[in-house]
């Protein structure tokens, strides 16, 4: 597997270097490229806006003339882009928005930067320009996403939730560490050289860079460092962003901006609700509608407090229902059990401290086992179907522990687990997105004080003893006459799938 | 070797009319005969001169600091690199792995005249690298494929393949 990659990229190197190596045996030395046709226009925004950023740093490398509209007379962010002038040519009032000097027009700024590029940056080959587009889609749908909802609390624009934040935390450190593994072996995103792709994932990475990556965070991803950093001390990045200057320390919730722009939302805010009936497309107005009331307070605010249709949605997001809002406060604290379970021993230390802890007002413990063994084959698709199930459940996190045990050999196994949930029902139902895998098991409450449940607890914790309280003991005693005795799978062959970590 | 990578750095600095040099020395040593005044000596006065004379000077470095670190590692080239004895290659190769971890070129953020030389200096020892050694020295080679890359540079030597993904992971990071 491993040397057929190896095999391929070999190939397509030698390749790309000598159609190198042929392009550049003509051009000109240091002429980097020809612009055959420079657009030239007006772009407006209000001032700062990184998506903005993309198309004027896009323009520098192909040397398209691009006249900015951020500030009056030119454009007044919230009055120009309601009137019906520029309405009719960009229908979703949004900036930027970009107007050719030949009346060509275009919106989203990932269209424009595209425009205004030449084709060394697009990438020129199809298989370049592609990759691009995948860097290109890659920061809007991976990168904005999380570091929206960890960044915009620390400039006080959203309300601080720290689940969101802390998940934010770790979805950006997978896309880090996606990024970082890229950038090992390679420069630059696509190529030997700047691409579009890289203007628009450093400039969707600038304000996590800017405001939270301190260096304790970013030291695992020194590749991407070195990456940005390069990639912001372009002269054409530099032209555009200015000095960028790394964050020393991670910015928290500002609490007190928070609260200052709060009360001057509070009036359009009622509105909001009012329009938000009315259908999407009044959403826009009525944020514009709030940085007027900003700026009529002449308190300037970062242009990027301005949260596009997405980026409001995403802040909605934190905020539905806990569906476990209904319960009261429990003294047992699942993820403190959670780390002396991970980190410390089961039997001697977690098990205890459960069994000291355990809040049976507040929780309840089930038996679970999967429905369908005679349709379980190897061992690894088992192992997906379980690791799937706690995927999709992953919001449950917060509320719930569990331990599944596979069972047995290939195409001879069963799954059984023991879970944990807040409150004394199945916490599967008060989801819809919880509802995939549910059905698939049978769920049996158990008695906390019961025998059976306690002995239960303890060998699906600690992943061993006799189970013979669940039909994995039939199970176990089929094998049995067939010759597996229950210690000796447990070297041979028995499947234990690692510790559940919901 | 030293003329040869000096008329590749002519071509690569777009100057149309090539240079006669000469050679000086056991070391052979490579002589500009000036026009006007003294004869030029040694690759790096002759490349500077160069650069100067194409009207690149920000091949140079853009700040007094980036100078300063491109002639240094324009020394580092001449003292360190050039002669240097087949057993003390691998004391280089894990400076400047060491060195470029963090930087994508040699001296700041920019494409230097310290990133041309050493790409000419090191090309020898790079390309005798086995591929598990490519990947010890991951920040060379992934320096050293990207100038090589670089519009303009290569032209009297021969690509070097460089691998994207990994062959031996399990090894050093």
């Amino acid at each position: 597997m491993t040397t057929h990659s190896a095999f391929s990229a070999h190939f397509s190197r030698v390749f790309s270097a000598t159609q190198c190596a042929k392009r550049h045996s003509h051009a000109p030395p240091f002429l980097l490229s020809l612009v055959l046709k420079m657009a030239a226009g007006t772009l407006y925004t209000y001032p700062e806006n990184w998506r903005a950023f993309k198309a004027q740093i896009a323009a520098q490398y192909s040397g398209a003339r691009l006249k900015i509209a951020s500030t009056s007379p030119a454009f007044t962010f919230g009055q120009t882009n309601r009137s019906p002038a520029f309405l009719s040519n960009f229908p979703l009032g949004k900036v930027p928005a970009y107007q050719g000097d030949d009346g060509f027009c275009l919106f989203e700024s990932n269209a424009i930067a595209h425009y205004l590029s030449n084709d060394a940056i697009r990438g020129s080959t199809p298989q370049a320009a592609a990759r691009v587009l995948q860097w290109v889609s890659f920061a809007d749908s991976e990168i904005i996403p999380p570091a929206s909802a960890w960044v915009f609390p620390t400039l006080g624009i959203m309300q601080f939730n720290k689940q969101a934040t802390e998940q934010a935390k770790e979805e950006l450190k997978r896309v880090l560490a996606v990024l970082n593994q890229h950038l090992n072996t390679r420069t630059f995103l696509v190529g030997e050289r700047i691409s579009l792709a890289d203007i628009t994932v450093a400039c969707s990475l600038l304000w996590p860079y800017k405001q939270v990556l301190e260096p304790s965070f970013r030291q695992p991803y020194p590749n991407v460092t070195r990456w940005f950093v390069t990639c912001v001390n372009q002269p054409q990045f530099k032209a555009v962003l200015g000095e960028v200057k790394l964050c020393e320390k991670m910015a928290q919730f500002d609490a007190k901006k928070f609260a200052e722009i709060q009360p001057k939302k509070e009036a359009p805010a009622k509105k909001e609700k009012v329009s938000k009936e009315g259908g999407k497309p009044q959403q826009q107005p009525q944020q514009q509608e709030k940085k007027e009331k900003k700026k009529e307070d002449k308190k300037p605010v970062p242009a990027e407090e301005e949260m596009d249709e997405c980026e409001a949605a995403l802040a909605a997001e934190p905020k539905t229902k806990d569906p476990f809002a209904h319960l009261p406060k429990s003294s047992f604290v699942l993820d403190e059990f959670k780390r002396k379970y991970s980190n410390e021993d089961t039997l001697n230390v977690a098990l205890p401290y459960f069994n000291d802890n355990f809040d049976r007002e507040g929780f309840s413990i089930w038996y679970a086992e999967y429905r369908f063994p005679e349709e379980l084959t190897m061992a690894f698709m088992s192992c997906n179907l379980i690791t799937g199930m706690f995927q999709r459940l992953d919001k449950l996190r917060k509320n719930a522990f569990a331990s599944v045990i596979l069972f047995g050999v290939n195409n001879d196994s069963c799954i059984s687990g023991i879970w944990v949930f807040r409150g004394q029902d199945l916490a599967f139902p008060l989801s819809d997105d919880w509802q995939i895998d549910y059905e698939s098991y049978t769920w049996r409450k158990l008695a906390v004080d019961s025998e059976e449940c306690k002995t239960m607890v303890k060998e699906y914790f600690a992943w061993e003893g006799e189970f013979k309280h669940s039909l994995t003991y039939m199970f176990l005693r089929e094998n049995a006459k067939t010759g597996i005795r229950m210690h000796v799978a447990a070297e041979e062959g028995l499947h234990i799938f690692p510790p559940a970590e919901l | 070797m030293a003329l040869r990578e000096l008329s590749s750095l002519e071509k690569c600095l777009g100057l149309k009319k090539p240079n006669k040099y000469g050679t000086q020395g056991e070391r052979k040593v490579p002589v500009l005969q000036n026009n006007n005044g003294a004869p030029l000596v040694g690759l790096v006065t002759i490349a500077s001169h160069l650069v100067h004379e194409a009207k690149k000077t920000v091949l140079l470095g853009n700040s007094a600091e980036e100078r300063a670190v491109v002639q240094q590692w324009l020394e580092y080239r001449i003292a360190r690199v050039d002669n240097c004895p087949k057993d003390e290659l691998k004391v280089i190769l894990k400076e400047l792995n060491h060195y470029l971890e963090d930087k994508v070129y040699i001296a700041g953020n920019v494409f230097t005249l310290a990133d041309i030389l050493m790409y000419y200096g090191i090309h020898r020892i790079v390309v005798e690298l086995a591929i598990q050694e490519k990947e010890r020295y991951l920040n060379v080679t992934r320096w050293f494929d990207h100038i090589q890359h670089y519009p303009g540079v290569r032209h009297h030597l021969p690509p070097v393949v460089v691998l994207r993904n990994r062959v031996y992971p399990s090894g050093h990071h």
